[in-house]
């Protein structure tokens, strides 16, 4: 009964959009039944604990909001592929499914935010994209673009690590890959904070590629190199700040010299609750698993207007990063109960962990 | 002149000067950097950091010695990555780890060893049975490997907790790094292998002309498979050892090292046409690498140029160690 008395409605709906597109308050009429509703994640893999939490987070929203039909897409890491399971998803019922996209490359938004365009699906991106393109030019199934300011979590980290250092001393950074826009903004960030603080000096910077097992050696010649002289270790991820430690494990340093990282995965959370990193930053994964699935069904379901009759404060906005510490470790080193974000997914408060307008 | 005189005359002649000036090309290039580095940053020629570079090289050590015996007998061993991942999964699974009950000890080791020589097994078998080019072979090998290693790894990548195998890769016995130990005994085996056994000679005139040794009724395709079950399983326990060192089973724990194993082996003055070259000069090639790279850190080459300068220090170190040769070569591929 229910779904013949659907297709009217959202034929009407769908005229609508055409004719008066971009119109206030025009979504007060489910554009899609919630049976009818499909969930994506598409990200790069799953064997790191990060992209598992994306797809955990993305899970626990479908059951959450009783939704049948979830999709989890795996590029592993070929941005074409992302793209092109995509399209073969959307050949049928694209009106109704809500892609939550982690994109590969900056390059791949582009694609597949026409995608949605075209046929008619629903995209949330995360992370980073392209200059000069944005959601609200136009791109009307891109509901939002939710960015992480990279700057932020590079600037939160390193006045922590300074510190921790007693604001004196030298320090050594390991950046990410040089090419990407989170290891140059991080390291900006910190760069920013050194400026601020000019007893600490930056006796050295390498590149260890995101790479635990590149990091390691890196700074065991650091420490043949400096010495004493190194007091705090700066990486622009978790995984280099724990290639880092083991280096200085192996140096019976551990626990003596500050290291910090960024990501929060859950063996940095465990070595800042141990005392052995001062602090990490972290995204969410679970939320960002979720919050754009929440957008999605939320426009479907009507309870939230059309994205083009968002601001653009609400299209491209950047996401309040968690700053983890020793003191708040402990409450991070657990996985979340589902529950703890059935609040953030209400569509009145969807954008409750928004800090503003993004770029 | 008998034609057997001819032959002995013709042979005799690159046998008397040819392995020496061989072996002592990369070895001269070797001196020339460290004495570079040192000349140019005095802390670089100290004890400790001497013992930084050997932590450094004991793994691409590993790596080393069987690759080796692949470029000796004319074929390429691509898979060196995907094999360490599963070395480094099975490893970090079965002793005390994060994930599984297992508590296997040294015998992680072993097991994890065994299954990279399966992989290598596997890669001899298609190569020899099947005859496809090994560069194919072992391409495919390193992708199964790599998907076998994220199976395995799952969502939570497994920490190791043994105390006694993380001391193994972290700690020293009288300041000499135990992974370093462990890559010295690997170097004398292979050397063992390649000088005194059937199997190192056999290497040595497959690539010097298959042809000519299936000819001699050798059984080739035996010792082929045999070589890349050797280097398989020192994949496997590198891939273990760099586990027992970083602490965790990791997908990327071999990233990067299959270029720079070649890159050694290449640098030490094994010829890719094969037939050529050897275990102690692909160690030399190898701390050429390890030289190089934390030499740059030390005389501070920025990290934006670091990739450049190591492309063109690795082409002048090849120069040097190949100059000798140039005039013997017969074909440039």
């Amino acid at each position: 009964m229910k779904r013949v008395m659907f297709r009217p409605a959202a034929m009407t709906t769908l005229v609508a959009v055409i004719v008066v597109a971009g119109a206030p308050a025009a979504a007060a009429q489910p554009l899609c039944d919630k049976s009818e509703i499909r969930l994506v994640n598409s990200m790069r893999e799953i064997a790191q604990p990060y992209h598992a939490n994306l797809d955990k987070g993305g899970r626990w929203f479908a059951a959450w909001a009783g939704i049948k039909h979830y999709v989890l897409q795996l590029n592993q890491g070929d941005s074409d592929k992302q793209i092109s399971l995509m399209r073969l998803l959307v050949a049928t019922n694209a009106r109704c499914t809500v892609f939550n996209v982690e994109p590969n490359a900056d390059l791949v938004i582009k694609p597949m935010v026409d995608v949605a365009n075209q046929s008619g699906a629903w995209i949330v991106t995360h992370w980073a994209h392209n200059e000069g393109l944005h959601p609200f030019d136009g791109n009307d199934h891109w509901i939002a673009h939710v960015a992480v300011d990279s700057m932020e979590a590079g600037v939160a980290i390193s006045r922590l690590l300074v510190d921790a250092m007693g604001r004196k001393g030298g320090v050594v950074a390991l950046q990410g890959r040089l090419d990407t826009d989170p290891a140059r903004k991080r390291f900006a960030g910190f760069q920013q904070v050194l400026r601020d603080t000019p007893g600490v000096k930056l006796l050295d910077q390498q590149t260890a590629n995101w790479d635990r097992t590149a990091a390691f050696p890196v700074m065991q010649t650091w420490l043949a190199k400096y010495g004493s002289q190194i007091n705090g270790v700066w990486a622009a991820n978790d995984d280099m700040a724990l290639g880092a430690l083991e280096a200085l494990r192996a140096a019976g340093l551990a626990g003596k010299i500050p290291v910090v990282g960024v990501d929060g995965i859950p063996e940095a959370i465990a070595a800042v609750e141990k005392g052995e990193m001062i602090s990490t930053v972290s995204s969410d994964a679970f939320y960002q698993g979720s919050i754009g699935l929440a957008m999605g069904t939320c426009i479907l379901t009507g309870q939230t207007p059309l994205p083009a009759t968002l601001s653009k404060e609400e299209r491209e906005f950047y996401l309040k990063l968690v700053v983890i510490t020793h003191d708040n470790a402990a409450q991070y080193l657990r996985e979340p109960e589902p529950s703890a974000y059935a609040a953030d997914w209400q569509c009145d408060k969807l954008w409750s962990r928004s800090t503003g307008k993004a770029f | 002149m008998t034609p057997a005189d001819h032959q002995r005359a013709a042979g005799s002649r690159p046998a008397a000067e040819g392995p020496e000036l061989r072996s002592w090309g990369p070895l001269l290039a070797l001196i020339v950097v460290s004495l570079g580095f040192g000349l140019a940053k005095p802390g670089f020629a100290t004890v400790q950091n001497l013992w930084t570079i050997a932590d450094r090289s004991a793994i691409p050590l590993i790596l080393a010695v069987g690759t080796t015996f692949i470029i000796l007998q004319g074929s390429i061993d691509l898979s060196i990555e995907g094999v360490m991942a599963v070395g480094s999964l099975t490893f970090a699974m079965c002793v005390l780890n994060s994930r599984t009950g297992l508590d296997l000890g040294v015998f992680g080791l072993v097991l994890a060893s065994f299954a990279g020589a399966g992989l290598g097994l596997l890669s001899g078998l298609v190569i020899t049975r099947l005859r496809v080019p090994s560069f194919m072979v072992t391409l495919g090998v390193w992708s199964a490997g790599t998907g076998i290693a994220m199976l395995l790894s799952g969502d939570q990548p497994p920490l190791i907790r043994d105390p006694m195998l993380r001391a193994l890769g972290l700690g020293r016995s009288i300041a000499v790094p135990n992974l370093f130990l462990v890559a010295v005994a690997v170097v004398l085996l292979g050397y063992v292998l390649q000088s005194y056994t059937r199997f190192g000679r056999y290497s040595m005139m497959i690539g010097g002309g298959e042809d000519l040794a299936r000819l001699l009724g050798l059984p080739v395709d035996r010792y082929k498979v045999l070589a890349f079950a050797f280097a398989g399983l020192l994949s496997g326990l590198g891939g273990a050892l760099e586990s027992a060192r970083v602490g965790l089973g990791h997908v990327d724990v071999g990233a990067g090292q299959m270029f720079a194993t070649i890159t050694a082996v290449v640098i030490g003055g094994t010829s890719l046409g094969g037939g050529r070259g050897g275990v102690l000069q692909s160690a030399v090639g190898t701390l050429v690498l390890a030289v190089l790279t934390d030499g740059m850190i030390f005389v501070g080459v920025s990290p934006y140029a670091q990739k450049a300068v190591e492309g063109g220090l690795i082409l002048l170190a090849v120069l040097v160690a190949t100059w000798p040769l140039r005039s013997r070569l017969r074909i440039v591929k």
